[in-house]
């Protein structure tokens, strides 16, 4: 941490419904680890379980739903996501970059 | 009886800007069903009484849903 980079993100994953639902937080552990040996920190992991989806994906009616909020730099973010999306077992991401906490109106533009 | 009556323009107030909301979650789907149709679409402003600017913050925030499955896109009619 620490770093004046680091940005507040919120992580969502949709994992493979076949999945063992213990295993789940361990394995999305490891792949976290990405983010602490980048600098970054992980608030909290948020494990939904099995969810239906509103839409088939994959053949499947159910994925297992994780919400993983986290302060890390950007472009560890982004190594996080390209590996999360190589794992077979992993059916969808998506990174929302959260507001910050008090969020400067001015800081829009690039600060001279 | 002349002209039908004329429709009293029923002024509605942008539901968030009454909560001065600056984020609209995409995983408050209970919320974000309320700005949707049966049918998976998305309701105009003019049914919904939003501003503009929360208007398309709903957008996104239905778009992102819909990518992740907590929306559908489409729902064939009940």
């Amino acid at each position: 941490m620490g770093s004046a980079l680091a940005r507040h993100y919120e992580l969502m994953v949709i994992l493979d419904p076949d999945l063992e639902e213990r295993t789940v937080a361990p394995s999305l552990d490891q792949f976290l680890s990405v983010v602490r040996n980048g600098g970054g920190a992980v608030e909290k992991v948020d494990v939904w379980g099995r969810r239906r989806l509103s839409y088939e994906i994959r053949k499947s009616h159910e994925g297992i739903y994780a919400v993983i909020d986290l302060h890390a730099e950007p472009d560890v973010v982004a190594e996080l996501d390209r590996q999360l999306t190589l794992n077979e077992s992993v059916i969808r991401t998506k990174v929302i970059r959260l507001p910050e906490a008090k969020k400067p109106r001015a800081a829009r533009r690039p600060a001279a | 009886m002349p002209k039908a009556a004329v429709r009293k323009p029923k002024k509605k107030v942008c539901v968030f800007c009454k909560d001065k909301t600056d984020y609209i979650d995409y995983k408050d789907t209970s919320l974000l069903r309320k700005f949707i149709s049966d049918r998976g679409k998305i309701r105009a402003r003019r049914v919904t009484g939003n501003c503009s600017q929360h208007q398309r913050d709903v957008a996104i925030a239905v778009k992102n849903s819909r990518e992740m499955a907590l929306l559908p896109y489409t729902s064939t009619a009940r």
